[in-house]
């Protein structure tokens, strides 16, 4: 076999609901947070020790965390951002975690999703947090500034009859920063529950481009954040899966897409993917190499893809305008991980191939991926 | 609503091409596709031999069609050798030394803070009015921009109102939708272009290089060795990626800024700097950075190949030809620098002398050029022209003995004694020009390496003899 295979290299069983699964960056340790029965939020973080895992730690806080990340914290410190069931945001240091670096009530709702940029990266400005909620809103943190968010983005205050209408709130999804490549740009990408996919520019502060897709958008993700954007990941409800090449912007046809309607669907008979369609949960680029990543499905299953450029990524047409020219999609591999939906998944930032999952069926796994430098 | 359709129907494939001669004859992929599904559901019967012999036809026809896609069940660790799970382990370890780096620093306060950006200005982004309106939207099922609701005050013409009927010109109107469309389109431009203009503080970043080098020392000096070398190897991948991507230029500046965070270990981007500037064409940069590369790593043999390469391009055949040889001292199976060397070998008489000493001639950008120009006094460069003038390429070229006067001075002599008309003369004197010239082509081709070389091969050997 001269193609990647993933293989499950060690699993761990926990008594509660996983959300989110994370590498601490540049150690050995991953962080996996969720929902105990109770709805109390657990914080749980493992060490790989060789052929077995080791919990180091397990902190218990009063509502159920959703997501976490470690984009804006600094190689220093490692603080984790987190979100929770009843919309609040803080920021743990993970090794007192008993007091929150920095705590907000940041939504009314619960916080569906998470992405942090600026702590690592340089000279790619300030670092900042931006969660997206039930309540439709988007909000982006710097955790220097007081209790009030830099920039709010929410649907118009809505008057009149409040029951009637408050049903008809945007859920945000999914959410990601990207093309952050200096100071002043950078971009958030939301994904909506109705299909809705918009992007924001922070520094023109405006609506830079949307569209609306078939199906709601439960994970998205630029395959880098710290480029000049280049194409960006957004995966549907009913299996749905598109790669938009973010180069070029037409001025009425938008960013040129190459769409997979049955990336989540289930295995039939024989191995052979036929079943019914499942959702596609989440995408992840592999850090060391932009052009591949994984998805995780509503089947249990998680599958390698490899976006192949077009020759020509750009074309003029007859009004001299640019349009982008999407490329190919080929699944690379596939295997069924769970019997549940597999969720989250994390590659670690400093080894190629190496990753953890999350899946419903209360486990995380470690998987390591082998041949991934032959794509 | 009747039963829905079969798979047949709504294919319209006819019942007569599930058969194994027509599957044997098909010569289309997306009709055998549809073949190897129908017969998979099983909706026209159960005949696993024609599936399979279907499903052969189309692996020919389209090896990498969706209906290949297969899944299996995840498969454990222990299908490893224990020999793929050390690295994993080794690294394991490492990686637990920088942890605890890491972790001591955090405990560190003496040392200086990074400097971060300024926060951001409040700000709030409000989203379209027309979010309210959600279900309008939903109507767009494709996943495009979403069209401008015009507004049209123009009123619908009733079919039967005649009147008006004959005020309508069509001319008229299709002119106006046209110049619609046009300041649509024009304002879809003008808006994209607002939020594509650069900022001006990217351009200022552009014009003081030097400051950014200055910020570049002092971020340096703010990070611990642990940090240095995460950001170098951070850098040296995103150069990776570009060098995938065949943007080379910005590789080899992510290269560069890897080598500045980590000098000490920065073997590899060196070594990957040197095939970016390989494939720009700038091979003396590229020698430069492999030497770097073999300082660091003497026994490299990547950095070899390359540095081999770069100078066999550059015109060092001889040196070339030596490092192949090395490579093959640390690495007798290397089968790139056999190739070379055996195609190297066949050149070897044709080689400058070890002690033969040579021009470098190096290109200057091309911006410095005219700002030169620009200083320099208008007299100098007519001086300069002159000097140009006066060196003669030709005068290097021309043989130091000149036969071509003698045979046409032997030939004239002839005519002369035979006294022959100007007409047989001249004949006879382009004869002689004509073998002339085949004798000069024998003996250039004689020069040349008499080698299974390709012929471009040799034309670009006579090039940089000439150089």
């Amino acid at each position: 076999m001269d193609k990647p295979q993933l293989i499950e290299h060690l699993h761990e069983s926990v008594n509660y609901t996983v959300y989110d699964t994370k590498w601490i960056p540049l150690s050995a340790k991953f962080v996996v947070l969720g929902s105990k029965p109770n709805s109390h939020g657990i914080l749980d973080i493992y060490e790989l020790n060789e052929d077995k895992l080791e919990k180091v730690k397990s902190v218990e806080k009063k509502a159920a965390f959703k997501c976490g990340t470690f984009g804006a914290s600094s190689l220093r410190n490692r603080h984790m951002a987190i979100g929770d069931f009843e919309g609040r945001l803080q920021v743990l240091d993970l090794e007192h975690p008993d007091l929150a670096v920095y705590n907000v009530k940041a939504h009314s709702g619960i916080i569906n999703c998470i992405d942090a940029i600026g702590g690592t990266q340089l000279e790619c400005g300030a670092p900042e947090i931006v969660t997206g909620s039930r309540d439709g809103s988007i909000k982006v943190w710097d955790i220097r500034q007081g209790q009030d968010p830099v920039v709010d983005i929410s649907p118009p205050s809505q008057m009149g009859d409040g029951i009637n209408r408050s049903n008809l709130r945007r859920d945000c999804w999914a959410i990601a920063f990207g093309n952050t490549y200096n100071e002043e740009e950078r971009l958030i990408a939301a994904g909506y529950d109705n299909g809705d996919l918009k992007l924001f520019d922070l520094r023109a502060m405006g609506v830079r481009w949307e569209a609306t897709i078939r199906n709601g958008i439960c994970g998205l993700e630029f395959d880098r954040r710290d480029i000049p954007m280049n194409k960006l990941a957004v995966t549907t409800l009913e299996g749905g899966l598109l790669v938009y090449d973010m180069r070029t912007q037409h001025p009425t046809k938008g960013f040129s897409y190459v769409e997979e309607r049955n990336a989540g669907r289930s295995v039939g008979t024989n191995g052979v993917i036929t079943g019914p369609k499942a959702t596609v949960w989440t995408v992840r680029h592999v850090p060391q190499n932009r052009d591949v990543f994984l998805t995780g499905g509503g089947t249990g299953s998680i599958r390698l893809w490899k976006y192949e450029y077009p020759d020509r990524r750009v074309l003029e047409d007859a009004d001299g305008n640019k349009e982008g020219v999407a490329g190919k999609l080929q699944m690379v591999s596939a295997v069924t991980l769970s019997s549940q939906p597999v969720h989250s998944f994390d590659w670690h930032p400093d080894k190629l191939g190496l990753a953890v999952a999350g899946a419903f069926d209360q486990s995380v796994r470690v998987l390591i991926t082998t041949k991934l430098n032959t794509l | 609503m009747e039963k829905s359709k079969t798979l047949l129907e709504k294919y319209q494939i006819p019942i007569g091409h599930l058969d194994f001669g027509y599957v044997e004859k098909c010569g289309n992929a997306r009709e055998m596709e549809k073949i190897v599904m129908i017969l998979r559901s099983g909706e026209e019967g159960y005949f696993p031999d024609l599936t399979r012999c279907a499903e052969e036809k189309l692996k020919q026809l389209k090896p990498d069609s969706k209906l290949f896609r297969t899944e299996e069940k995840i498969q454990h660790s222990n299908v490893l050798d224990k020999h793929e799970l050390k690295p994993i382990y080794d690294w394991t370890n490492e990686i637990k030394n920088k942890d605890n780096a890491l972790s001591e620093l955090k405990e560190d306060a003496s040392l200086p803070s990074m400097d971060l950006p300024p926060v951001r200005k409040t700000t709030k982004i409000e989203i379209d009015k027309d979010e309210t309106e959600t279900p309008k939207s939903k109507a767009a099922s494709a996943p495009s921009a979403r069209p401008q609701s015009k507004s049209t005050n123009e009123q619908r013409i009733k079919s039967t109102d005649y009147s008006k009927w004959d005020k309508y010109n069509p001319d008229e109107e299709i002119l106006r939708m046209d110049l619609e469309q046009e300041r649509a389109k024009e304002q879809a431009q003008i808006k994209l272009k607002s939020v594509l203009q650069p900022t001006s503080k990217e351009e200022q970043i552009k014009q003081c290089e030097s400051a950014e080098e200055q910020r570049l020392q002092a971020q340096l000096k703010t990070l611990t060795q642990v940090e240095r070398e995460q950001y170098a190897e951070r850098f040296r991948l995103r150069g990776n990626d570009y060098f995938k991507a065949k943007e080379y230029d910005n590789a080899i500046k992510e290269y560069t800024r890897a080598i500045a965070f980590d000098p000490a270990q920065a073997a590899r981007p060196y070594n990957n700097r040197a095939i970016s500037y390989l494939k720009l064409k700038n091979y003396l940069l590229a020698i430069e950075d492999c030497e770097a590369c073999l300082r660091l790593e003497p026994h490299n043999v990547k950095a070899l190949l390359r540095l081999a390469d770069a100078k066999y391009s550059q015109g060092h055949r001889r040196e070339s030809y030596g490092i192949y040889q090395r490579v093959l001292e640390l690495e007798p199976e290397n089968a790139s620098a056999m190739k070379s060397l055996a195609q190297l070998r066949h050149q070897v008489g044709e080689l400058a002398p070890a002690h033969a000493t040579r021009m470098v001639i190096e290109e200057l950008p091309s911006d410095t050029a005219p700002v030169k120009n620009k200083t320099e006094k208008p007299a100098d460069a007519t001086v300069k022209d002159v000097q140009l003038k006066e060196y003669d390429l030709a005068e290097l070229v021309k043989p130091n003995r000149l036969i071509k006067s003698k045979i046409a001075s032997a030939a004239e002599a002839l005519g002369g004694t035979l006294k022959s008309p100007n007409s047989i003369a001249n004949a006879q004197k382009q004869q002689l020009q004509h073998m002339m010239q085949k004798v000069s082509t024998a003996q250039s081709q004689l020069r040349l390496p008499q080698s299974n070389c390709a012929a471009s091969t040799n034309q670009k050997l006579l090039i940089q003899e000439l150089k």
